[in-house]
C-alpha cells in the first residue's frame, strides 16, 4: 500500500511532464497552432517577467501587399521563417535579420471570383510549403527555392461561394484544408491531398449524404446547402491517428423551419454535423466521433476554431482531453478518445441566448431568434471570440483567451437558398451592451475548474490570437497597434510596444542561434468581422498595413535576465 | 466624385447602360452579396436590403464610396476599379427604378439571361455540369462553360452528337508522363526552359505539377480514357449535358 502511493505520484509526474512537451514549440514554430497540439505555447523562456521590460525591435519586415491586413501565423523552421501576406504572397526570411531569401506572388484571382482577401498562414513539411487560396487551390512550393511544386484545385469560387482562408493541417504525409462559405448555401467539407504529388487522399462532408448516419437530422433537401464550413485549422494526434476539427454553422443562419425535421428534439444532434467538433480517421477521413456543440445553431454560432489537445487530470483520473471553444464563448473539455463530454464553462460576462448547460453538456433556456420581431442576443454573431487563436501554458495550467462583449439585434427574413450566395435568411445589426464602458477582456481560465483565473478589460474589441510562453509571459495585441506581455500568472501587463498598425495577426516565438525571439503580424482588417469596428467604435479608424515585428533581447539584458 | 459623373455621363448608348448595369451586377454579386452582407439580386441578407427603398444615385454613389459609419458597410473607393465603382452604383439604382438622366433610358431593360433560351433538358443538362454533390466527379473539376468550372482542359469546341460518342471520345492531348520511376496519363501545358508543367490525370480532381525540365518524360497515348471520369453520370444525365453544351457552345 506504501509502496503505491509512493508510485501514483511519480507516475502522474512522468505522464504530465510528457503531456508538457507535446504541445510546446522550441527553436521552432513548425505549425499553425506552434504544434499539431494548438497550444500555442512556446518552451523558450530567455524573455521572461523579469526581463520582458527590455524587449526591443530586432526587425521588421515589410510585405508591400497593403491589400487589408497581415493575419497569418508565420512559422519558423531551422532559422528560416515563412511568411504569407492576405492577397497569398509567400516569403522566406531569414528568422535573425529578417533579410529575404525567396518570395512566390501567387496570381491574383480576377475580380469575378467572389470573397474575403486574407490568409491565415502556412503549412511546411516533405520540403515543401502549402496554402490555400482565394480560388480554392491547395498549392505546394518547394521549400527551398519558393519554386512552384503542384497545384491542385478544390471548388469554383464562384459556383461555392467558398475560399480557403485557413492554414493547412499536416497530419504525416496528407496535407489537410478546409474552406469557408459556410453562411452561403455551400455544402461545407475537409479535403486532403497527399503532400507528394497532391493526388486526393480523401473528403469529408461535414453534411452526410443519403444513406449515411446522421443525414436523418435534416429536412428534406436542406442538407444540400446547410452550411458547416469547417473554415478553419484542425489538430492532430498521431498517437491516436486521429484529426480534430471544429465546423461551421447551420445554414440557413436565423431559420430552422426549412431544415431541422418535425419533432426533432433540440437538445442533441441537430442539423449533423455542424457547429460540432469531430475526430477523424486521418488516413481515411472516416468519423471517429462527434459532439456537437450547439445543436440547431439559430445565433451564426460556428464552431470553427481552434482544437487544443492536451493531457490532464480531470475528478482524479489522467485524461486524453481537447478544449474547444465556440463563437458564443461556451468552451466544451471533452475525452478525446471517446468524445466524452467533461466540462463547460463560457466565458462572456454578457450572455443572454442560453441560461446554461447542463452537467450534461445540454444547452438550457435558448433564447432563439424569432420571425416577424427583433431579438437582441448576446454574444453577437461576430463572436464571443473570432477566429483568432487563444494559448495555453502547461506551467500555469491555464487558457488564455481573448473576449469580445458585443451583442447583436436578429431579425428574421426567410428566403429559399440560392447556391454560392448568402444564406443568412436574416439581417444582424451589431450593438455594444449596454452599461459598459469596457466591450473586450484579456482573460485566464482553467479548464478544469471551469474558473477564471483573470481578467483585464479594454475599452475596445480584441482580435489578434495570443501567445504563451514558458518565460510566464503572455502577448497578444490590440486595433490601436499597441503589441504587449502580460505576466501569465497576475494578467498584470509588464510591457507594450506601439507597432504603428492594428493587430490582427498571430503572434509565435522561436529562437536562432541561442536568441529567443517574439514575432507578430501588424495590420488591421477592414472588412468581415475586422470591421466591426466601423459598426460599433464609428470614431475610431485602425490603422491597415502588413508588416511583421519582431523582438528580442539586447545582449546586455539576455544575460541579466536569464534564468 | 467627378470622375464618376464622367464615367457615366459618356455611357450614351442604351446597349452601354444595359452593359453597364450587367457588369455592376456581376461586381455587386462578387463583392456585395457576399458572406454576412448583402443578399442577391439586392435582397436582405447579413445586410439590408437594397431593392426599392427609394435611394436615389447620389445617395449611393455616398455610402459605395464612403461607407456608413455605424454600420458593417466599409467604403468601396479602394477596394473596386472606377469602372466596376461605377457599374456597381448604376446596378444598384436599377433596383431603386431610376432611370437616371446620367445613365440614359435603356436601363429599365433587363438582358435575357443565356439560360433564359435553354430548353429543359438543357436547364437540367447545365445544373448536372457543375452539381456541387458529385464532389470530383462532376464535368466542372476539367471544364470550364459559362463561367463555372476549371479549365483543365482546352474550351470545348465539338459538342459529341451522342451519347455514344461521347463515351468513345478519342483524347489525343493526354499523353503518358513518366517522372521518378512513375509512369501517369498527362496534359501537357508548357515546356520551357524554366519548367515543364502539365496535369497528372492519375485521379481526381487532376493536379498541375511543374516539374523540373528534362525530369519528366513524354510519349504519345495513354491508357486514360474520357469514359472513365464520367462514369457517375447516366446516360439520360449525360444526355441532357450534351442539349447544355449544345445550346452554348457554338462551333
Amino acid at each position: 500500500m506504501i509502496v503505491r502511493m509512493r508510485f501514483f505520484p511519480f507516475l502522474l509526474t512522468i505522464a504530465s511532464a510528457l503531456a508538457q512537451d507535446a504541445g510546446a514549440t522550441h527553436a521552432d514554430w513548425p505549425h499553425y497552432g506552434g504544434t499539431n497540439f494548438a497550444w500555442r505555447y512556446s518552451a523558450l523562456d530567455q524573455i521572461n517577467a523579469a526581463n520582458v521590460k527590455s524587449l526591443t525591435p530586432a526587425w521588421m519586415f515589410q510585405t508591400g501587399d497593403y491589400a487589408a491586413n497581415l493575419q497569418a501565423t508565420p512559422l519558423v523552421i531551422d532559422g528560416v521563417m515563412y511568411l504569407i501576406t492576405a492577397r497569398a504572397r509567400v516569403f522566406a526570411v531569414d528568422a535573425a535579420t529578417g533579410r529575404e531569401l525567396w518570395r512566390y506572388n501567387y496570381p491574383e484571382p480576377p475580380p469575378s471570383v467572389p470573397g474575403f482577401v486574407g490568409n491565415r498562414g502556412l503549412a511546411v513539411s516533405d520540403g515543401k510549403v502549402f496554402f490555400g487560396t482565394k480560388d480554392n487551390y491547395m498549392v505546394a512550393l518547394d521549400q527551398r527555392t519558393g519554386r512552384l511544386a503542384w497545384k491542385v484545385n478544390i471548388d469554383d469560387a464562384r459556383q461555392c461561394g467558398c475560399n480557403i482562408t485557413a492554414a493547412p493541417l499536416i497530419a504525416k504525409d496528407k496535407v489537410i484544408v478546409g474552406g469557408s462559405g459556410g453562411d452561403g448555401a455551400h455544402r461545407g467539407y475537409l479535403t486532403a491531398f497527399n503532400t507528394k504529388n497532391g493526388r486526393l487522399a480523401w473528403r469529408w462532408y461535414v453534411i452526410p449524404g443519403p444513406g449515411e448516419k446522421g443525414h436523418e437530422t435534416w429536412k428534406g433537401d436542406s442538407w444540400k446547402f446547410g452550411g458547416g464550413a469547417p473554415w478553419l485549422t484542425g489538430s492532430f494526434d498521431p498517437a491516436l491517428n486521429l484529426v480534430y476539427w471544429g465546423t461551421g454553422n447551420a445554414a440557413a443562419d436565423f431559420y430552422d423551419s426549412e431544415r431541422v425535421p418535425e419533432g426533432a428534439d433540440k437538445r442533441r444532434d441537430v442539423n449533423l454535423y455542424t457547429a460540432s467538433v469531430v475526430a477523424l480517421d486521418a488516413d481515411t477521413g472516416k468519423l471517429r466521433w462527434h459532439y456537437q456543440e450547439v445543436p440547431d445553431d439559430l445565433w451564426d454560432y460556428d464552431s470553427a476554431y481552434e482544437v487544443l489537445l492536451m493531457d490532464r487530470e480531470i475528478r482524479g483520473r489522467m485524461r486524453r482531453v481537447l478544449v474547444h471553444m465556440n463563437k458564443s464563448g461556451l468552451t466544451v473539455v471533452l475525452d478525446r478518445v471517446t468524445g466524452e463530454f467533461l466540462g463547460a464553462f463560457s466565458v462572456p460576462e454578457v450572455r443572454t441566448w442560453i441560461s446554461g448547460v447542463t452537467e450534461n453538456g445540454i444547452l438550457v433556456g435558448r433564447n432563439e431568434p424569432q420571425v416577424g420581431k427583433t431579438v437582441n442576443i448576446c454574444p453577437s454573431a461576430a463572436g464571443a471570440k473570432s477566429w483568432n487563436s487563444m494559448a495555453y501554458s502547461p506551467r500555469t495550467g491555464l487558457l488564455y483567451v481573448p473576449v469580445n462583449e458585443v451583442c447583436n439585434d436578429i431579425t428574421v427574413v426567410n428566403r429559399a437558398p440560392e447556391e454560392g450566395h448568402s444564406n443568412m435568411s436574416g439581417e444582424f445589426r451589431l450593438k455594444l451592451p449596454e452599461g459598459r464602458t469596457t466591450y473586450s477582456h484579456m482573460d485566464a481560465w482553467d479548464l478544469v475548474t471551469g474558473k477564471r483565473a483573470w481578467s483585464i478589460p479594454y475599452k475596445y474589441v480584441l482580435l489578434a490570437s495570443v501567445l504563451a510562453t514558458a518565460g510566464d509571459l503572455v502577448f497578444t495585441g490590440n486595433p490601436e497597434g499597441e503589441f504587449f506581455a502580460l505576466d501569465a500568472k497576475s494578467g498584470n501587463r509588464l510591457w507594450s510596444y506601439q507597432t504603428g498598425a492594428g493587430n490582427r495577426g498571430s503572434p509565435v516565438s522561436y529562437a536562432v542561434n541561442g536568441r529567443q525571439y517574439v514575432a507578430t503580424p501588424t495590420g488591421w482588417q477592414n472588412s468581415v468581422v475586422g470591421g466591426l469596428e466601423a459598426a460599433l467604435f464609428p470614431d475610431q479608424n485602425w490603422r491597415l498595413g502588413s508588416t511583421l515585428v519582431v523582438f528580442a533581447l539586447p545582449e546586455g539584458a539576455r544575460a541579466e535576465g536569464s534564468r | 466624385m467627378k470622375w464618376l459623373v464622367l464615367a457615366l455621363s459618356v455611357s450614351c448608348s442604351a446597349q452601354n447602360v444595359a452593359d453597364l448595369v450587367k457588369q455592376g451586377e456581376a461586381v455587386f454579386v462578387s463583392s456585395c452579396a457576399t458572406g454576412y452582407c448583402h443578399g442577391v439580386k439586392g435582397l436582405a441578407s447579413g445586410a439590408p436590403r437594397l431593392v426599392g427603398r427609394g435611394f436615389d444615385q447620389t445617395y449611393i454613389t455616398g455610402v459605395v464610396t464612403r461607407g456608413v459609419p455605424g454600420t458593417g458597410m466599409a467604403s468601396f473607393a479602394t477596394k473596386l476599379s472606377r469602372p466596376d465603382l461605377s457599374a456597381v452604383v448604376a446596378y444598384v439604382a436599377t433596383l431603386n427604378g431610376i432611370a437616371s438622366p446620367n445613365i440614359g433610358a435603356g436601363v429599365g431593360q433587363t438582358t435575357p439571361s443565356p439560360e433564359a433560351a435553354l430548353t429543359d433538358d438543357a436547364v437540367l443538362g447545365a445544373r448536372l455540369f457543375s452539381e456541387a454533390l458529385r464532389g470530383f466527379g462532376r464535368c466542372s473539376t476539367c471544364h470550364e462553360v459559362g463561367g463555372f468550372g476549371i479549365p483543365v482542359a482546352a474550351p470545348i469546341a465539338h459538342v459529341p452528337a451522342s451519347v455514344a460518342e461521347l463515351k468513345s471520345l478519342a483524347t489525343p492531348d493526354v499523353k503518358t508522363g513518366a517522372m521518378g520511376g512513375e509512369s501517369m496519363p498527362v496534359l501537357v501545358l508548357n515546356q520551357g526552359r524554366q519548367s515543364t508543367a502539365f496535369y497528372d490525370l492519375t485521379s481526381s480532381p487532376p493536379v498541375q505539377q511543374n516539374a523540373e525540365p528534362g525530369s519528366v518524360k513524354f510519349t504519345d497515348g495513354s491508357s486514360w480514357r474520357h469514359a472513365s471520369v464520367i462514369g457517375a453520370y447516366t446516360d439520360d444525365e449525360l444526355a441532357a449535358i450534351l442539349a447544355y453544351l449544345r445550346a452554348v457552345i457554338k462551333p
